[in-house]
């Protein structure tokens, strides 16, 4: 019997399946098979799952960017033309170049792009009205008493700790009552997220100081997706995203 | 008061979104991708922005899947784009896509990363078996020959031109059969087949010139 055809061993090597009378062959015949084993060192090589097409996105941390543009130099930014609204004024410096990420804190993955973030939020709204986790979280609805309560527990032993509960007030509007225990900050300040579980999307509520304080939860907001308390420290750079550095953090349980 | 204009901003943002769930559709400003492709390889910075922006994500996605989260991925996205910056006179628009070419370099910095770790294991065993004085061989570790294969094999790919490049690229990374690239190419079925023999050859031989030499 012949040999196999050079295509065919070649395709023997990518480890697809041949027509009989190749597969018979290549069983008997010991030359085609080295040719086979030949040809399959370069595939075993680089066929491996770590080079697959690419998968799920997972937003890299604002270091990331800061230290892209650190050494090209270059001065765009991403995420400037998401922010085409008359209160964005596009920063010219890279985004997050100026965040303290050396000064220890965890880095957390973060999308660059505000704008996604934004339409995800969008989806929640829209959704959690109905949405099962924002029923059983709204049924306390009737009292002041805390719907659930999460400790904020400090990320690689930053001086920074607390507690916040989620309260509904009468009127079925719901805030999160923070307590935080943390050293005050220089040039910089602290802000809470509600940040879901992939920790891509995330909501800021506002300003922290040490101490306590109130903080509005958006009307509508499924507390289910978004459970993951985290108490950040911005710098004063006028950027609006999360610096990526977060000293304290809590899950909210639902 | 920065702070709390910040945050005037992003509630106000947010309730803009909260009145109006329909996104609005993009700017008709916004260059497509094969724009952004072709102002990187020109050189425009908003273009590594605009990169950025569109496919971190998705390259970091990759370096997480690798490293799991944590500095070795972060490093590997990083080390991503700036190579991809300043190597940008290899990307030919014409070529194929920026995305896919992106990801080509990733899997590069992938592998420069293992590359490394063998490097550093190496150097420890060795560092071992002679504090130990092992008397049956006090010889240095070998390189792992897969590691500098994988290496050689990704070299040899940026070479290819396409279609040869695309072909075996989704034979060895999108796990397609040469039946299924044939019908995702449009390309005819003896064509991919005879692209598929001849790029297993040719990084046949790239190993055998330059790749450690096998066990016999
Ligand atoms: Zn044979």
């Amino acid at each position: 019997m012949p040999h196999c055809q050079p295509e065919q061993l070649a395709l023997a090597a990518l480890h697809e399946p041949l027509p009989a009378d190749d597969a018979a062959h290549l069983g008997s015949c010991a030359e085609c098979r080295a040719e086979v084993a030949g040809l399959q060192r370069a595939v075993g090589a680089v066929a491996v799952p770590e080079f697959a097409e690419p998968g799920p996105p997972v937003a890299p941390p604002a270091s990331v960017w800061a230290g892209i543009a650190a050494a090209t130099g270059v001065q765009a930014a991403p995420g400037a033309h998401a922010h085409a609204a008359p209160a964005a004024e596009a920063p010219s410096a890279p985004v997050g170049a100026t965040a303290p990420v050396d000064a220890g804190g965890q880095v957390l993955p973060l999308r660059r792009s505000r704008r996604p973030v934004l339409l995800i939020a969008a989806a929640a709204v829209t959704g959690a009205v109905v949405g099962a986790g924002a029923v059983a979280l709204v049924q306390g609805d009737e009292s002041l008493e805390p719907l659930t309560t999460v400790a904020l527990e400090p990320l690689d032993g930053e001086p920074a700790s607390g507690r916040a509960e989620v309260v509904v007030r009468p009127d079925g509007s719901r805030a999160l009552e923070v307590d935080l225990d943390a050293p005050a900050v220089e040039d910089a300040y602290y802000e809470v997220w509600l940040i879901e579980p992939g920790i891509v999307e995330m909501v800021p509520l506002g300003v922290l100081r040490p101490g306590t304080q109130t903080l509005e939860l958006p009307t509508g907001l499924d507390l289910a997706a978004y459970p993951i308390v985290d108490v950040s420290v911005e710098p004063l750079d006028g950027d609006p995203a999360h610096s990526g550095v977060s000293v304290a953090r809590g899950q909210l349980e639902s | 008061m920065t702070g709390l204009l910040d945050r005037a901003a992003r509630l106000g943002s947010v309730g803009t979104v909260n009145s109006e769930p329909v996104p609005a559709p993009s700017g008709a400003a916004e260059p497509d991708d094969a724009e952004v492709g072709r102002r990187f390889a020109a050189g425009d910075e908003q273009a590594l922005a605009l990169a950025y922006e569109r496919w971190a994500g998705q390259l970091h996605g990759m370096a997480v899947r690798a490293f799991g989260p944590g500095p070795d991925a972060e490093d590997v996205t990083q080390q991503t784009f700036i190579s991809a910056w300043t190597g940008r006179a290899r990307y030919r628009p014409e070529q194929g896509p920026l995305p896919a070419w992106l990801v080509g370099v990733c899997r590069h910095k992938i592998a420069d990363a293992w590359a490394r770790r063998d490097r550093m294991r190496r150097e420890a065993e060795a560092a071992v078996s002679e504090a130990q004085a092992t008397p049956a061989g006090g010889t240095t570790p070998p390189v792992d020959s897969v590691v500098t294969d994988r290496m050689l094999v990704l070299e040899e790919l940026e070479r290819l031109g396409q279609p040869q490049r695309g072909i075996i690229e989704l034979a060895f990374f999108a796990d397609l059969t040469h039946a299924q690239i044939s019908e995702r190419t449009g390309i005819p079925l003896g064509t991919v087949k005879s692209h598929i023999r001849r790029t297993l050859e040719r990084l046949r031989t790239r190993l055998e010139v330059d790749g450690a030499a096998l066990p016999a």
